[in-house]
């Protein structure tokens, strides 16, 4: 919170032992008890009473001439603390976790502490209340996932985005950043692109040429089992494809083998159209004599050894539009469905330890269409009936006298969703122009994609803007649009483009009426495209993305493959989106009894009795792993490579879960080193406590490590363990800063769950900075602690806290350019 | 002065990926353009950056003797055969890179910050980073003026997840090695097929005709833009405005491009099949399929300036196709472990073999008096040396190619102590007559110039 505007990077450094004592704050949880009892509470209520506070305990350090940790609190009065805001946040900060004075020297008793904090609350509140300033988000260019987003909801039609677009950076933890979202040369080019060839398959454009696209499966997969549900039962490995074939017409399906190459066994290959089988393909033979002569099975060269798979070739005729394809092996044993009990790592097919993998698959290629005239019925104009047409051509002309009025209607159509605004003449007369330069000597659908092509590559489809009221006076805070307000809803909650009903409540002037802000606010999180809130928003928040990235180390994990790998991610977004549509209360996402698991999972988990790919819910029936905090992703990701990491943990605690993340390291500090191989081992723990016994680290690891500590049951991929590496027993207590002892995380789960409302504050926070696609600044706070507030009375629930985001001050306005 | 075009155009079709099918000879197409400089004999020097994470295992890349009878250590074997035009520079460091008082840890994304532009990376995770303009940039703001795109970014395995990418230093560091401006930092791109739709455009037809339509159409769309941006520019305010700026200079560069590209538009080009959308499985087929996306645009001269990001550094990427499954990262930090240096060998020897793949490619190319090979200047290596230290001196760097007669290879170099990298990029500069007065740390150029 305090942290995301106070630059503590560039600070650090400056000065030594004492500037961090002083700067970094101790957690919400965390308060230091330590107080002076020769002080009484200041019997105040009126502001000079508080002066007095301030002079006598933090005057000493924060004046004009020390100005300890950069701030002076000489010159700041009491008695105006609206003027100075940002320092006074930050004094808040401090008085509420009793983090400052630094220990040992004197501090205010507690009762102090809380009615300081109590009153200059308030009045922060009533200062940001009488002089609001919400904050002015810059131009806003899509990213990635709203470009998508807002293409199928414009033209039902669902693209490939990582194919088409870059991925965007990420600033304040989400990628939806507006002062990072620009433009960089080269990305124009692209969006011109991209647009044609929307259009193109929107349109199912005759012209469109065969291309192929390729599928590759990683080399991480397992593909002993089978992968989903969406395969056959039987099925072992593979992949299922979501795809778009543009036009009818005949496809070719190629595979591409890797693994034993087909020498060892003989295998039946299942491909499946929409869950039909379209072939069943024999490759590989058991293995001859003269085989086993020419190659050692080890020393296969994988990379080459694809003769096999050369005919792998389905040619069929696919209709237009999106269908899934699926390819797997057929099991050929009678074996039981499910997880073999034990194998070899994955990786040790190449390592000369003479075993060769399985035959499995390295990747399809959908080559197509060729032929458009495959079907029976059709002839070569017929592209086929596609969702994107539907969706385009409300109206068709029959006659070439239509054309006028038809085309009339489809852009203003387009356009007004396109742009989220009513359509203008000149809106319609430029996208007309591009129609006429389509239609002049071709086809209607011609000029249509041509027209359409133009629509979503206009800087007002590609940007977010909002504009400043013509009467508005430079600098001061005004009440958005309801079309502007819409738009930030549906970037908000769907991460796309508003739909009609919203569109309509806002172009009839309504939808800033608290009544009718909320009926849509929960109409949309009840509709399925706040589904991406939890892909978008709860991924990001929870650092699930770097799941793509991790790699605990094949040696320590040997079972860690890319199927473990979704399935934990899977796990972590099926339980968010399970509270999120039950609108629990977001404290629950710490203590939940129960979780999301399939076979392969509930095996790593050590649960029995679950069988096949398909996820179901869980109860926890002792308190281990309840909540995300014993979510195999998180545990994952806050792990390194060989082994867990304490510091890692808790930071991430502190960062995600109690809003108070520690200071970066001051420099030079070495990392701790890694045991070397074959010296008795100690544990992390030990050599963690040797680390906190320097005063420069001890005041943040404090804070971290123990919280880390709690959570030493789960190794560096989650699984439960009662000993570390090195053979010793786990030791999950700890002692946070404030004194208060835990004995595991059951414990402390209690104590951050006793703390809720700093854990409320954090959510509240992040989804704040997720939806106005900028960094929190201090004069934010009094909006998120009024979000907190009034979702109290409703059990902090999901909706309450989207609802209190939407309510904001900072979503409702904007600051006009000064 | 008006060509007439005479020489026969030569179709061959470049198949799959990673294949080694032999590319056309450009030259027999060359009369067709327009301009006379571009048909002269004039050598057209390429600058070319690949780039390799996490240094290299120095005693097995280093030469034991310098000079031109050097013998190669096993790293570096796989490129041997191209001795006589290659240069190994040794001894050069990379202060720029160095960890500052009051910097956080991040020491890849320093590494990487700094590599090209010769700046201190400011420390930050946040939108404000800060570096300086890559000396591949400043080599494209010259050579880029005579092709269709000025430069070219491309790289694998970049980082696309929440956070910042390495301690203190946000993803833009580690992500790009090039910047156009200091703040600036120039994506790259991964897609093969993104790679070849910026070259050659989604037309599937290098028909002129088809082409030009193609352009006509380009630009309708750009006025279009133009105009809109001008209307909105009415009413929003600075911020906004900037934002839009930079949407209104990609404009100005996509217009440019299509000039460029009218006066190019009865060039032959080289027909090839465009690569398959997604990404080739295995690491091999990536990296060569990107290598053929390099050979290609410097073929038919549509850039003279490449970047490429092998992988980048922190990456995870594993090898089990040559016995390494280790994550490249961690095994980096091998602690002296003779089994770890061993695999962190085999790795670098590994991305050699693949750097002699792109070698041999552009040596079957034929331009202007000796192949693409000769023409160009390629920059190979790392901005650490032992990775386990994260060291920025004696960095491991390779010089390929000799643009031209501009380089002399056959030799290993070694410079005096603490001489600056950036002193290595004065020199290249000046050889691509770019010459610029100071870059980033450099002292000078560099003082073995005379054997280059």
């Amino acid at each position: 919170m305090i942290g995301s505007f106070m630059d503590r990077g560039r600070l650090a450094g400056i000065l030594g032992v004492v500037f961090l004592l002083s700067l970094s704050s101790p957690s919400r949880l965390m308060a230091n008890p330590q107080q002076d009892g020769a002080v009484t509470a200041t019997s105040v209520d009126d502001p000079s009473g508080y002066r007095d506070v301030v002079r006598r305990y933090c005057a000493g350090c924060h004046n004009d001439r020390l100005r300890t940790g950069n701030l002076s609190l000489a010159s700041v009065s009491v008695a105006n603390v609206g003027e100075h805001a940002d320092v006074w946040e930050r004094v808040l900060d401090k008085l509420q976790t009793q983090s400052m004075p630094p220990p040992g020297r004197p501090r205010p008793d507690s009762d102090t502490y809380d009615r300081f904090a109590g009153w200059l609350e308030v009045a922060l509140d009533e200062a940001s209340s009488a002089n609001p300033n919400p904050g002015r988000p810059t131009a806003h260019r899509l990213n990635r996932l709203e470009y998508v987003n807002a293409i199928r909801d414009l033209l039902d039609l669902n693209i490939d985005g990582e194919g088409l677009l870059p991925a965007d950076d990420i600033a304040f933890g989400f990628d939806n950043n507006a002062d990072i979202l620009t433009v960089a040369p080269g990305m124009l080019e692209r969006y011109m692109q991209t647009a044609r060839t929307i259009s193109r398959l929107a349109l199912g454009d005759p012209a469109i040429q065969a291309d192929t696209v390729r599928y590759a499966v990683s080399s991480l997969l397992t593909q002993d089992e089978r992968m989903g549900e969406e395969f056959p039962f039987g099925a072992r490995g593979g992949i299922a494809i979501q795809h778009h074939f543009p036009r009818d017409g005949e496809y070719f399906i190629r595979l591409r083998l890797r693994g034993n190459g087909g020498r060892n066994e003989p295998q039946e290959i299942d491909v499946r159209l929409d869950d039909e089988r379209v072939a069943l393909l024999r490759v590989g033979r058991w293995p001859t004599a003269e085989d086993k002569n020419a190659v050692p099975a080890g020393a296969l060269d994988l990379r080459t050894n694809r003769s096999s798979d050369d005919s792998l070739e389905v040619r069929l005729p696919i209709r237009a539009g999106e269908h899934r394809l699926s390819v797997s092996f057929q099991k050929r044993t009678s074996v039981t469905e499910g997880v073999a009990p034990s194998r070899l790592p994955i990786w040790t097919f190449s390592t000369g330890r003479g075993f060769v993998e399985r035959m499995a698959l390295d990747s399809v290629e959908i080559d197509g269409p060729y032929a458009t005239n495959a079907f029976v019925d059709g002839n070569s104009d017929e592209v086929g009936e596609l969702a994107s047409r539907r969706r385009i051509f409300s109206c068709y002309p029959e006659f070439s006298e239509e054309e006028e009025s038809c085309v009339d209607e489809i852009l203003r159509r387009l356009l007004r969703r396109a742009f989220r605004r009513p359509a203008t003449d000149l809106d319609v007369a430029v996208a007309l122009g591009f129609y006429r330069e389509g239609r002049a000597g071709r086809t209607f659908d011609a000029g249509i994609q041509r027209g359409l092509e133009s629509i979503i590559v206009d800087p007002e489809f590609l940007f977010r803007l909002e504009r400043d009221p013509v009467d508005v006076l430079p600098a001061t805070a005004y009440r958005l649009s309801d079309l502007e307000l819409a738009s930030r809803l549906s970037f908000f909650i769907w991460s796309s483009i508003p739909d009609d009903e919203l569109f309509s409540v806002a172009v009839a002037g309504r939808l800033h009426e608290p009544v009718v802000l909320e009926e849509q606010v929960r109409r949309m999180l009840i509709d399925e495209r706040s589904q991406v809130l939890v892909r978008s928003f709860g991924a990001q928040w929870l650092h699930l993305r770097r799941m793509r990235t991790v790699t605990p180390d094949v040696n320590a994990f040997p079972a860690f493959d890319d199927n473990l790998r979704t399935d934990l991610v899977r796990e972590t977004e099926l339980f968010l989106e399970n509270e999120l549509r039950n609108d629990e209360s977001v404290v629950n996402l710490l203590t939940a009894d129960y979780t999301f698991v399939n076979e392969r999972l509930a095996r790593h988990y050590g649960l029995s009795g679950v069988y096949g790919p398909r996820f179901r819910r869980v109860e926890w029936d002792d308190a281990r792993r309840r909540g995300l905090l014993g979510h195999g992703s998180i545990l994952t990701v806050t792990s390194l490579a060989t082994r867990t990491s304490p510091v890692v943990r808790g930071k991430w605690i502190l960062e995600n879960i109690l809003g108070t993340p520690p200071p970066p390291p001051p420099p030079d500090v070495p990392d701790l080193p890694e045991p070397v191989r074959g010296a008795s081992s100690r544990s992390v723990r030990e050599r963690l406590e040797e680390h906190r016994a320097n005063p420069v680290c001890s005041n943040c690891h404090a804070r971290m490590d123990p919280l880390g500590f709690a959570l030493e049951h789960f190794d560096a991929v989650g699984q439960w363990r009662e000993v570390t590496d090195g053979n010793v027993p786990i030791d999950p207590s700890g002692v946070l800063p404030n004194g208060t002892a835990f004995g595991g995380l059951p414990e402390l789960r209690d104590v951050l769950v006793g703390r809720k409302k700093a854990f409320v504050t954090t959510v509240s926070e992040k989804l704040l900075t997720y939806a106005l696609g900028r960094g929190l600044e201090y004069f934010d706070q009094p909006a998120v602690r009024r979000i907190v507030r009034e979702a109290e009375a409703d059990e902090y629930r999901w909706s309450a806290l989207v609802l209190g985001v939407t309510r904001s001050m900072p979503f409702r306005m904007r600051r006009a350019e000064p | 002065m008006i060509i007439t075009k005479k020489s026969l155009p030569r179709r061959t079709v470049l198949r799959g990926l990673g294949s080694a099918v032999a590319l056309p000879l450009l030259d027999s197409m060359v009369p067709a353009l327009t301009a006379l400089e571009r048909t002269s004999a004039a050598s057209k020097p390429r600058l070319g950056v690949v780039y390799v994470p996490h240094g290299a295992v120095m005693s097995n890349w280093t030469p034991p003797s310098e000079g031109r009878g050097f013998e190669f250590k096993r790293i570096l074997q796989p490129v041997a055969k191209f001795r006589d035009r290659l240069t190994i520079v040794s001894g050069l460091d990379h202060a720029p890179a160095a960890q500052l008082p009051g910097d956080p840890a991040g020491g890849h994304g320093r590494i990487t910050g700094a590599f090209l532009t010769g700046v201190h990376a400011k420390p930050t995770e946040g939108a404000d980073f800060e570096a300086g303009k890559s000396v591949d940039q400043i080599a494209a703001d010259r050579l880029g003026q005579r092709t269709q795109l000025a430069s070219l970014e491309l790289g694998i395995g970049l980082p696309e997840f929440g956070g910042a990418c390495d301690a203190g230093f946000s993803c833009a560091y580690i992500s790009t090695l090039c910047w156009s401006t200091p703040t600036s930092p120039l994506p790259m791109e991964s897609r093969p097929r993104a790679v070849f739709e910026r070259l050659f455009g989604d037309g599937t037809s290098t028909d002129p005709g088809a082409r030009q339509t193609r352009l006509n159409e380009d630009r309708s769309i750009l006025d279009a833009v133009s105009e809109k941006v001008k209307r909105l520019r009415k009413d929003l305010g600075s911020r906004d405005l900037a934002k839009l700026d930079e949407y209104f200079s990609a404009v100005r560069d996509v217009e440019r491009r299509i000039l460029r590209a009218e006066a190019d538009v009865e060039t032959e080009l080289p027909v090839v099949d465009r690569p398959a959308a997604g990404v080739p499985a295995s690491f091999e087929d990536y990296v060569k399929v990107m290598f053929d996306m390099q050979v290609l645009a410097y073929q038919a001269d549509l850039t003279r300036v490449i970047t490429f990001l092998m992988t980048p550094e922190l990456t995870a990427q594993t090898y089990p196709e040559i016995g390494v499954p280790d994550p490249h990262h961690a095994l980096s930090h091998h602690e002296n472990n003779p089994e770890s240096l061993e695999k962190l060998t085999k790795v670098g020897q590994y991305h050699a073999t693949l750097l002699s793949y792109y070698l041999e490619k552009l040596d079957g190319i034929e331009d202007g008096e000796g192949s693409l090979l000769d023409q160009a200047m390629i920059l190979y290596g790392s901005g650490m040396s032992n990775s386990n230290l994260h060291n920025i001196q004696n960095l491991p760097i390779l010089l390929a190619g000799q643009g031209g007669g501009r380089l002399r290879g056959g030799q290993h170099i070694r410079c005096a102590d603490e001489t600056p990298l950036t002193n290595l990029f004065m020199t290249l500069l000046n050889k691509l007559d770019v010459p610029v007065e100071s870059f980033g740390d450099s002292t000078g150029h560099l003082a073995e110039v005379s054997h280059l």
